[in-house]
């Protein structure tokens, strides 16, 4: 499954050029692209585009939540929350997580299950970017002589009168 | 005004199925009222992309979340375990995992064996035929010789073990415990016209392949074409009683919402244990002021729902644990008998549930802190992708007359129809038995090499058993209805569902509910000329 990377002001207010640049952070915060590049990061497989499409209810606390980073950073550092240091943005985002733990833990689900689903993201973990219906899938018998100790203890259900 | 017809049956899942199927042959005239409707295969999550997503929302087994216009809310606030079903042709076969254990002979003398709740009014070998015949109609696959079981053959071959199977079987063994491959709803041959399973893995939001053994794939078109009548998207709001209380008909609501009034000689609810409750106490009358059929008071009353926990480990090896039916593989019944040196009475059945697809995975290790945010989260993923198994223990809970479905003061369905408010707690037996079964859960897995291991319970959305709330047995005052499905107060009124369990049993109920319901549809075949004596 393969979404085009699109702005999230389509479904809401418009987003600010340093409240998307904040949001794609925040994002591959979540999930990043892996060291050897064999994995994107989630902006990369248009989470954003996930997020106006499947979670538009969450978008209004979303933009609430990306200005309040943006307040923060330029509040506490004089600068764009996009301009920040790595360390300085993990704890402005972390202190977003205690204060709306809910709202993101629905965010990182939300990122997530766009992630898990997307083509280039399967192809990258070895599994097949198909439904299971109607290739189905191989499954190992499995070795059933295991059983034979279970069968020498016998009974063990109680009768009843 | 509808044409009257012999026998009305309410609800067309798991036991509506059965019954009408079983009692076609009589050649009375059968009308099923379903209030959901047909379920196209085709539209079934594991045919698309996006299957992980779609079983959590429109096909989720909890009504408050899926919310189709067929659903019926149910307030479970004051439970700790959220009521999952499903209403359409099929009911909650259509979402149900398909493990199909039988419960043991001395699940029906409880009081007998171990002195708690009370012996049923029928027993294992009476029904036992039951059993057969239902395996054969659905489609049961399995392994004799279990040493768990009186001698019983399953018709079809067992699931796949799958390396997730064999490792924890080795596992069992390890320790000395009982395990064995599980009775499974599943056609894992080609049989009576359906395809073999081809291990799609989602059977909680239905088989595409229709390979599970759902009631609409199953009974139904067997039912039909011998003549029985099925009514989609009709919702019953009452049963109605004349001045000798018995029941004259049902009033319902068709889809576009206009009243219909349905008369009837003989009234069968089939509606699982808190939709069939819900409707006897909406059908209050002069006659029945508390509720149609419920002299007794106990109709609501005793509800059952099984207290569920999880055990999950993380294993080094590849298992390829997301292939194969998720919820069938093996089971282990080590436990499932009363010792009373455990410290509680009765037992719980151990259920080998295989690992899951890469949204569900990568959400819950990063709910429970397994899997980071950022760095680490690629490798923290794929230590546990395909890695994991899951133990479900399955605690059988006894009645209390506290456990309760009820109606809810505000709740109502799309056809304003007072909806169901569930009333449960554990008892401290059920508590100590769950948290056995957590520390045993534990125990085998480290056993079969689980390099990290997580349990808890009882774990909220797995509602899925719902029994106890129409009881059977020979007291009117102690009972709702008699030892074959008849209500005690209203001779032509019969349950076949989940409710009328006197005891829960360690198991998943639905081998139990349909041989029930062949049961009673057998009992009144042999008594049509006195059926109301």
């Amino acid at each position: 499954m393969n979404t085009d990377r699109a702005d999230i002001a389509d479904s809401g207010r418009p987003l600010t050029s340093e409240e998307r640049a904040a949001l794609d952070i925040v994002l591959n915060m979540i999930v990043p692209p892996s060291a050897d590049g064999r994995m994107p990061g989630a902006v990369e497989v248009g989470v954003p585009a996930y997020l106006c499409a499947e979670a538009p209810d969450a978008l209004p606390v979303l933009c609430r939540e990306l200005e309040e980073l943006d307040r923060r950073a330029r509040e506490r550092f004089a600068r764009a929350f996009a301009e920040l240091e790595e360390h300085d943005r993990k704890s402005l985002i972390g202190e977003m997580r205690a204060r709306e733990s809910s709202f993101m833990s629905r965010l990182a689900a939300e990122t997530l299950a766009c992630y898990y689903q997307h083509d280039r993201v399967l192809e990258g973990l070895g599994i097949e970017a198909r439904p299971p219906y109607p290739k189905g899938y191989q499954v190992v018998q499995g070795d059933l002589s295991l059983l034979e100790p279970v069968r020498a203890r016998g009974k063990i259900y109680r009768d009843a009168p | 005004m509808t044409t009257d017809v012999d026998v009305l049956i309410i609800g067309a899942g798991a036991s509506g199925a059965a019954f009408a199927w079983s009692l076609a042959d009589t050649r009375m005239r059968i009308l099923c009222l379903e209030q959901g409707d047909w379920m196209n295969p085709a539209d079934y999550p594991s045919t698309r992309r996006d299957w992980e997503v779609r079983m959590d929302r429109e096909f989720s087994a909890n009504p408050n979340i899926r919310r189709r216009p067929e659903d019926y809310p149910v307030n479970d606030s004051d439970s700790p375990i959220s009521v999952l079903n499903f209403n359409g042709v099929g009911g909650s076969t259509i979402l149900y995992a398909a493990h199909f254990p039988r419960p043991h002979p001395s699940d029906f003398r409880v009081r007998t064996l171990d002195g708690v709740a009370d012996d049923w009014p029928i027993d294992y070998a009476g029904l036992e035929p039951f059993y057969a015949l239902n395996d054969r109609q659905m489609g049961v696959a399995g392994l004799a010789g279990d040493p768990a079981y009186p001698p019983h053959e399953p018709p079809l071959p067992p699931v796949p073990l799958g390396l997730a199977g064999e490792t924890m079987g080795r596992g069992f063994n390890a320790l000395g415990w009982h395990w064995w491959p599980s009775d499974t709803a599943i056609a894992t041959r080609d049989y009576e016209g359906r395809a073999a399973c081809i291990n799609l893995g989602p059977c909680k939001s239905g088989c595409a392949q229709g390979a599970k053994s759902s009631a609409d794939i199953t009974y139904w078109p067997l039912a039909r074409r011998a003549g029985v009548q099925l009514r989609t998207r009709c919702r019953v709001r009452e049963i109605l009683v004349d001045d000798k209380d018995m029941a004259t008909g049902v009033v319902y609501y068709d889809e576009h919402g206009v009243e219909h009034l349905q008369r009837a000689e003989v009234v069968v609810l089939a509606c699982n244990g808190v939709g069939t409750p819900r409707l006897l106490l909406n059908s209050r009358s002069a006659r029945f002021p508390d509720g149609l059929a419920n002299r007794s008071g106990l109709v609501g009353k005793n509800l059952m729902i099984h207290p569920w926990g999880v055990v999950r480990g993380a294993f080094d090896a590849p298992l390829d644990s997301y292939r194969g039916p998720m919820s069938c593989s093996i089971l282990s019944q080590q436990f499932y008998e009363t010792d009373r040196s455990r410290g509680f009475v009765r037992g719980y059945n151990m259920q080998i549930i295989r690992g899951f697809g890469p949204v569900a995975t990568a959400r819950m290790g990063v709910a429970r802190g397994d899997i980071p945010w950022g760095e680490g989260h690629h490798e923290a993923f794929a230590r546990r992708y395909g890695r994991s198994i899951n133990i479900g223990i399955c605690c059988e809970d006894l009645p209390e007359e506290c456990n309760t479905v009820t109606l809810d003061p505000t709740l109502s369905d799309s056809n304003g129809i007072p909806a169901p408010k569930i009333t449960y707690r554990l008892s401290d037996n059920s508590e100590r038995m769950l948290r056995h079964g957590l520390e045993r859960g534990t125990e085998v897995m480290k056993a079969a090499g689980a390099w990290d291991v997580y349990s808890e319970g009882p774990v909220r959305q797995t509602g899925w058993h719902l029994l106890g709330t129409a009881r059977m047995g020979e007291d009117p005052e102690r009972s709702v209805v008699n030892g074959w499905g008849r209500s005690h107060d209203v001779k032509n009124l019969f349950i076949i569902d989940g409710s009328v369990f006197v005891t829960s049993a360690g198991v998943n109920p639905t081998p139990t509910i349909q041989a029930v319901a062949l049961y009673v549809a057998d009992a009144m075949k042999q008594r049509l000329a006195n059926l109301f004596d």
